[in-house]
């Protein structure tokens, strides 16, 4: 499958096609002034030079879709998702929100959307945790008892309950992320946005942050989420799409299994033989499509390890050379691509283009 | 209090909802300021503190018709302690709604706050409400403890005086709100501060009348809503009626009514500064 910056996969393939994508991005650009000092306010006459964030950046998400943003630090993907929740506006391009365009209607989308920070500062440090959600609930919309039990409700979810009347000072980082998730989940929110949710949190809450927006969230309760994060394993674990952002360009867009493939260059064989077959090896590097054979000597034969070009069906030719040898195979396995191997093939290709 | 109003009457959904979210913004504001005991602690030592300063300075002060209302002669610590009183209803308008804004900017909260479906008049708006009311509380204890030493409020026209302090509180308010605007855009509270703490109340009568200031600087003093207000409540305490009061009255309800749009709408460009400038979370 082809992977391309646009995107490679249809969104809707498989879906009614009438149905509003939750999120709707086209061709937008962001861009910063450089500098926001009055100096530099008047060196510039009043037209301070902008630096681009964001190029022409273009995507759907689905309705109960887990969509993943990936990038490395400063690749863009908190100012895209600050776009989604209407805390940044866009140079040009449009944005939707489940069908509301998130430019002239700010506000009737923020009755859709939750915000899970990445900024684990974002609570009142001398409020209770309660006392925090209380107010942030009620500004969410959520009033007395309602609000009282949706606080229980969410404080379950991250594992947060006992904690609830100590002060958020006293709180380690990774109950701050956690409580951070929470107050976004309080006004019932169909779609939400999770900036680094899980980046200050120890493993095993990690984990169980991970299982509650995949499992409960998306799978369960059918909502929408889109999840900033650098972290590869987390994006290729849980989400369904994922868009790799990179210098403020989507250099990917598909899902993980897709990305993979698409990213492909070979695959990669290791063969155990018996003996030490040099002719196979020459005739092996022979076979069109067989990018690299190596042999390693190993006990009481060789390893051969074959890269083939992932395009063709070499590896038919490859299987009978290897029955064709007389040669006694030991052991046969191809290997998987990994993510890390997808985000640097990604990610180095932009760099040196 | 807000929560309990929304409760008691039918209001359409949106009030109901308004008022909620105005007592949840009350129970927050109250809570930190407590929380910070030193600092809630010594603001009412400063009052007690500022009235005994003041009885004794105005002991070096005859009495005389300038402090008084209509001719009638009244003593400095009279004229001045009112005064002093109710320009913290200025000093609050002016630092409640920027300090609200910094305090949210550096503890990384505004941008949540601007996320939830909360709107821009209310989410500045409300932060005046603790802060009005504390400020009260305040100004009548401050009043109590000058009756104390002797300040004579016994001609008090009570409404006449509540009609005051809220004119008072709607006109300084915009002043606060612009102020927010200012630090939402410029991060720091500049000249604000210095202009409504020194400037007004050099021109606006707090110390002294206006009667002493040269005749171009009365005229500038007229222009400020402080001027207007401390005449009012001045009025108030000496017993006139509103509507002897009326030229203040409506100079106060003209530039609220004024003041009020524009400080709303500079508030919200600079909100759209910023989320144009990626600065809204920025300090």
């Amino acid at each position: 499958m082809a992977v391309s910056a646009r995107s490679t996969y249809d969104p809707k393939a498989g879906t009614d096609q009438h149905i509003v994508p939750a999120v709707l991005v086209r061709d937008v650009v962001k861009s910063f002034p450089i500098s926001l000092s009055i100096g530099s306010w008047i060196s510039h006459r009043g037209s301070v030079p902008r630096r681009t964030v964001l190029h022409d950046i273009s995507l759907d998400v689905r309705q109960g879709e887990l969509f993943g943003l990936l990038g490395q630090n400063g690749a863009g993907k908190t100012t895209l998702l600050k776009l989604l929740a209407t805390l940044c506006i866009a140079d040009t391009g449009q944005i939707s929100i489940a069908g509301i365009d998130a430019r002239r209607r700010p506000m009737a989308v923020k009755h859709k959307i939750g915000l899970c920070s990445s900024d684990e500062r974002s609570f009142y440090f001398r409020l209770t945790a309660r006392e925090n959600l209380r107010f942030f609930g009620a500004f969410s919309g959520l009033f007395g008892d309602r609000l009282e039990q949706r606080i229980e409700e969410v404080a379950a979810l991250v594992d947060l309950s006992p904690s609830l009347n100590s002060r958020f000072d006293s709180f380690s980082s990774g109950m701050r992320q956690r409580l951070s998730v929470a107050r976004a989940l309080l006004g019932n929110p169909e779609i939400i946005f999770f900036d680094e949710p899980t980046r200050a949190v120890d493993p095993l809450h990690a984990r169980e942050i991970r299982a509650l927006i995949r499992d409960e969230l998306v799978t369960r309760q059918r909502k929408t989420a889109v999840l900033a994060t650098n972290s590869l394993e987390e994006a290729w674990e849980i989400c369904d799409t994922v868009a790799v952002l990179h210098k403020g360009r989507i250099v990917a867009n598909g899902p993980p299994r897709d990305l993979n493939v698409g990213l492909m260059r070979f695959v990669r064989y290791h063969i155990r033989l018996d003996g030490s077959p040099d002719h196979l090896v020459a005739s092996l590097s022979a076979i069109d499509g067989v990018l690299r054979v190596s042999a390693l000597p190993v006990l009481e034969g060789v390893s051969l390890i074959l890269e083939i070009d992932p395009g063709g069906n070499s590896i038919n030719e490859v299987l009978r050379a290897l029955a064709n040898s007389g040669t006694m195979v030991r052991g046969f396995r191809s290997e998987e691509p990994q993510p890390f191997d997808v985000f640097i093939g990604l990610t180095h290709d932009v760099s040196t283009s | 209090m807000m929560s309990a109003l929304a409760d008691l009457f039918p209001f359409p959904n949106r009030i109901r909802n308004t008022l909620r979210k105005s007592g949840a913004a009350f129970i927050r504001d109250a809570k930190l300021a407590v929380s910070y005991d030193l600092a809630f602690w010594t603001g009412w030592l400063a009052i007690v503190v500022q009235v005994i300063g003041f009885y004794f300075i105005s002991k070096l002060i005859a009495a005389s018709p300038k402090y008084g209302y209509g001719g009638h002669a009244a003593s400095y610590f009279d004229f001045v302690i009112v005064n002093l009183a109710f320009v913290r209803f200025q000093a609050t308008a002016v630092q409640c709604f920027q300090s609200a804004i910094r305090n949210d900017q550096l503890a990384g909260t505004l941008e949540v706050i601007m996320a939830t479906p909360t709107s821009l008049p209310v989410i500045i708006l409300s932060r005046g409400l603790w802060a009005f009311t504390f400020t009260l509380t305040q100004v009548a204890v401050f009043l109590l403890l000058a009756v104390m030493f002797g300040v004579n409020l016994s001609h008090v026209n009570l409404l006449t005086a509540v009609v005051f302090t809220l004119l008072t509180v709607l006109c300084m308010s915009p002043l606060g709100v612009m102020s927010a605007a200012s630090i939402m855009t410029f991060k720091q509270a500049g000249g604000t501060s210095f202009f409504m703490g020194g400037v007004t109340q050099l021109l606006g009568g707090v110390l002294f009348p206006i009667s002493l200031l040269p005749l171009p600087l009365q005229y500038l003093s007229w222009a400020l809503p402080i001027t207007h207000a401390l005449n009012g409540i001045r009025g108030a305490v000496h017993g006139a009626t509103l509507a002897q009061l009326a030229p203040e009255a409506i100079w106060l309800c003209v530039a609220s009514a004024i003041l009020l749009p524009i400080s709303l709408w500079s508030f919200s460009r600079a909100v759209e500064r910023a989320k144009i400038d990626g600065t809204l979370g920025h300090y």
